[in-house]
């Protein structure tokens, strides 16, 4: 991992990935052996387009304390999806500040097949974020009535 | 690919994937039996992470049958420990944990049919490349995060459902995008191979860059005449029809049954000319010859060489004035007021060949542009050529020059902070490949041809990569080719020097003599200049092909599938995909044309069963799925028969138009929406799994 080492303990990462753009590019970093912190688990999407407002909210109640939405960005394989996408975040950056959750704690990024050091600094960036708001559980407010 | 149609196109084609016309809900059976695998890679896996701990917890989940942990997985061994468990424990569901699913996800489907379970109810889990490579120096960390990488495909793993791949009626032709060498290489193979092909040429003439050669390393063939061979082997195939002038400017559908519209723009010119010469004589439009790399000038009628196929000429209609001159000496056999037609036509697959660009020296750059006497390499090539516009002779201001110097990598192996972007603000940052055996090859051409010139060689590395390709390099040497090496960042000058014996001054700091300033003055320099990826975006943007980094259209897998395009049905032949030389463009064609006869071998073309799905139990027929999808005639409202007589509006998902996306997914307000085999309680389900997974103290 590039960069100064940050302590990851106490904070788990979700990296969702797309199966065409961010997950071969994911992989190749591995292939590379550049290394990243092993607290980021990622999970394999056609796009993540499908997810809705909820996935998002259910992953930080169940204690994932940061999310990369790794997505092909404008190069999509599927037509408008990136739109789509994009003007989704607002909307599940709504529901996280009801639940006082930092909305830095989601990002979405664009993660090609061989986006290597890209896909480094997008991990490199949220770990310091949870490094610095610690586990999602401490901030979280109850659900509203 | 994204035009809105009213009939779903290929519904009544298709066997779909969800039945439209029950009400009835499928109740998924959840997985009872899992069968874990956990591969030790050699040791690529087992080197880092624990993998006995791994089978172990995984052992102990609920719902695994059995948990191992094998040397190789994927070797007959690994795959017979599927295939036996599952007819000695019943297994209802196969987890490996291995390397990415990329490699060998269609290895364990196999293993689990063999085993006579359906292949879909299979899950791989990455700890190779997102695990063990990833974190090689966090052991215990990695071992924790294989653990519930595992954790988490069990728990999907138990919630996925038997599906059947989508069967396509396919239509048994093909299209052929570009005519050059791999394009007409792949249409005669597949027409040889029984399936009919449509060839399409943009240009007027067939045969693309490489009939711009003279000779080819490193048989040292006369090109045109060995890819007029070709051409020519092409034309006696009954089963091809080719089309000059031609394009694609609409294309829907998808692998089995696309359609694709045709425009062809008028030749202007027709068998009845008796009178070429007089015709294009006539022609008072004088632009740059492409086909001479702008050495000459053409007209705007022309005809790049004789015996070009066709054996016609063409006129450029962003240059002819129609003034008529023309038709006035040939008096017959040209039409200055055809219009362009347009034709649909329909293939099961597409080869796409549409090949490279030169490199265009930025102005200024190695002293492009600044001075006449710097000129690039595939120039040198149409003035060595005895058919070209100097008649085989380099000469500059009608003489030979006495000292010429070369410059490799221009255009190519690009470096952030010593080379400027292109136009798309991209840098080159790859080899071009054929540039170096090329540059060799005219440097011992010139050294043949004219003793008395002195060739210098300015280069950052020599790639003569291919097979037949080092004796060039060899030859040059004996010959007399002065090499100089000069660093990646640390780059030659090119100046003009007014009044001196020579005209230019190339310094250089040569490494090979210990990093010594050299001048090296000269007549000409010539620049390597390297291979771009061709703008085909407007097909880009109609197919939503992938397209690489650098800017070449993109394989699936480099090494597992390398000419298939991740668009089903889209294959990739010759330098569309990366540089390459004419033998790697024909094999590559070769490679295509096989995967395109595989894929029409039978009357059905069978598609992966990643589609959208209803639930019709949940579906109320709002129909905002409908507004959420992009494709054409993917989603629709249909009605079905919910109870005896009672008929209301529901969500239709045609397996074939859908692309899988899942955009629908999250329009759905009661959630009855889900892609199979990527559902979002099945995500969540991985998340309860992986969080479940307590985090282990200094998680470095
Ligand atoms: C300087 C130089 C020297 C070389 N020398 C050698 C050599 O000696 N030996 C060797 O083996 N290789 C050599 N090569 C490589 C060789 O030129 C290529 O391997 C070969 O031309 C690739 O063929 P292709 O069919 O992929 O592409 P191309 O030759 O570029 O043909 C593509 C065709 O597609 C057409 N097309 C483009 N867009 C469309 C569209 N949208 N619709 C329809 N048609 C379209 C183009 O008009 C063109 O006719 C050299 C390359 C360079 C740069
Ligand atoms: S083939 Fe040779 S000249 Fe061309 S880019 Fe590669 S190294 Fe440079």
């Amino acid at each position: 991992m590039t960069g100064t080492p940050i302590d990851t303990q106490g904070t788990r990462m979700l990296v969702i990935a797309t199966l065409l753009c961010s997950y071969p590019g994911i992989d190749a970093t591995g292939q590379a052996h550049m290394e990243y912190p092993p607290n980021t688990y990622v999970i394999p999407t056609p796009d993540p387009v499908m997810f809705p407002e909820s996935f998002y909210m259910h992953c930080f109640e169940k204690g994932v304390d940061g999310i990369l939405i790794a997505s092909c960005g404008t190069d999509s394989p599927y037509e408008g999806s990136y739109d789509q996408l994009a003007a989704r975040i607002p909307k599940v950056y709504a529901l996280m500040k009801a639940r006082g959750i930092s909305i830095r704690r989601l990002k979405l990024t664009a993660i090609c097949s061989v986006c290597t050091k890209a896909f480094l600094k997008e991990v490199s960036d949220m770990e310091a974020v949870m490094a610095e708001l610690g586990p999602v559980s401490g901030e979280m407010t109850a659900v509203p009535a | 690919m994204a035009e809105r149609r009213s009939k779903p196109k290929g519904a009544d084609k298709a066997t779909p994937a969800t039945p439209a016309t029950r009400a009835t809900p499928q109740q998924p059976v959840r997985g009872e039996k899992v069968g874990v695998y956990v591969c030790h890679c050699g040791g690529n896996i087992s080197d880092v992470v624990d993998v006995d701990r791994v089978a172990t917890e995984a052992s102990q989940l609920e719902g695994v049958a059995v948990a191992r942990h094998i040397m190789f997985m994927c070797s007959d061994e690994g795959q017979k420990a599927i295939v036996d468990d599952i007819e000695a424990l019943g297994l209802d569901r196969v987890v490996v944990a291995a390397c990415t699913p990329k490699l060998h996800e269609a290895t364990f489907r196999r293993a689990l049919q063999r085993g006579g379970m359906n292949p879909y109810l299979f899950l791989p889990a990455n700890i190779r490349e997102q695990a063990s490579w990833a974190h090689p120096h966090s052991p215990k960390a990695a071992t924790e995060k294989a653990i519930a990488l595992v954790r988490a495909a069990v728990a999907k793993a138990e919630m996925l459902e038997p599906l059947d791949k989508v069967r396509v009626a396919a239509v048994h032709r093909s299209l052929v995008i570009g005519g050059g060498v791999a394009g007409l290489r792949a249409a005669l193979d597949l027409a040889r191979q029984g399936v009919g092909v449509t060839l399409i040429e943009k240009s007027p003439f067939l045969g693309g860059r490489s009939v711009q050669l003279h000779t080819v390393f490193p048989t040292e063939d006369p090109a045109r005449p060995l890819v007029h061979r070709l051409i020519d082997e092409v034309k006696a195939e009954r089963n091809v029809s080719i089309l000059t002038n031609t394009e694609v400017v609409a294309l829907t559908g998808y692998v089995g049954d696309f359609t694709i519209t045709l425009r062809t723009t008028p030749r202007g010119v027709s068998r009845d000319l008796r009178k070429s010469a007089e015709a294009i004589a006539a022609c008072p439009v004088k632009v740059a010859n492409e086909f001479n790399d702008g050495i000459d000038e053409r007209k705007a009628i022309y005809q790049p060489y004789p015996g070009s196929e066709p054996d016609l000429p063409a006129i450029d209609w962003a240059t002819c004035t129609r003034c008529g001159d023309c038709l006035t000496a040939a008096g017959a056999g040209i039409d200055l007021n055809a219009e362009p037609v347009e034709t649909r036509i329909e293939a099961g697959a597409i080869v796409v060949a549409t090949g490279f660009d030169h490199y265009q020296p930025r102005p200024g750059e190695y002293g492009y542009a600044a001075s006449p006497r710097v000129v690039t390499l595939p120039q040198v090539h149409r003035m060595l050529d005895p058919e070209g516009p100097t008649g085989g002779r380099l000469e500059i201001d009608g003489r030979v020059p006495r000292s010429v110097a070369f410059i490799h990598c221009v255009g190519s192996r690009q470096i952030e902070g010593v080379d400027e972007p292109g136009p798309a603000g991209k840098l080159h940052e790859y080899c071009s490949r054929v540039c170096c055996t090329a540059t060799l090859q005219a440097a011992n051409e010139l050294r043949k041809k004219y003793p008395d010139t002195a060739v210098y060689d300015l280069y950052r590395d020599i790639r003569t990569y291919g097979r037949d390709q080092e004796p060039y390099y060899v030859d040059s040497s004996k010959k007399g080719v002065v090499f100089m090496r000069f660093a990646n960042e640390d780059r030659p000058k090119v100046e003009v020097v007014e009044g001196a014996n020579y005209p230019l001054k190339v310094t250089v700091t040569d490494t090979l003599t210990f990093g010594a300033e050299i001048e090296v003055p000269v007549d000409l320099v010539i620049l390597s200049v390297g291979v771009q990826p061709r703008d085909i975006s407007e097909f880009i943007d109609m197919t939503h092909a992938p397209v690489g980094a650098d800017g070449f259209l993109l394989e699936v897998h480099p090494k597992l599938r390398p000419v298939e395009s991740a668009i089903p049905g889209l294959l990739l032949a010759g330098t569309v995909q990366a540089p390459m030389d004419i033998t790697e463009s024909t094999s590559a064609a070769s490679a295509a044309a096989a995967k395109v006869t595989a894929l029409l071998a039978s009357d059905h073309v069978e598609m992966e069963p990643f589609v959208a799905k209803v639930d019709p139990s949940r579906c109320d027929g709002c129909g905002l799925c409908l507004d959420a999808c992009h494709y054409a005639g993917a989603i629709a409202l249909q009605d079905v028969e919910i109870e005896e007589g009672v008929v209301e509006k529901r969500a239709y998902v045609n397996p074939v138009a859908c692309k899988g996306c899942g955009a629908c997914v999250p329009s759905c307000p009661v959630s009855a929406l889900d892609v199979a085999s990527w559902e979002i309680d099945q995500y969540k389900a991985m998340i309860d799994a992986i969080t479940a997974q307590p985090l282990i103290a200094g998680a470095r």
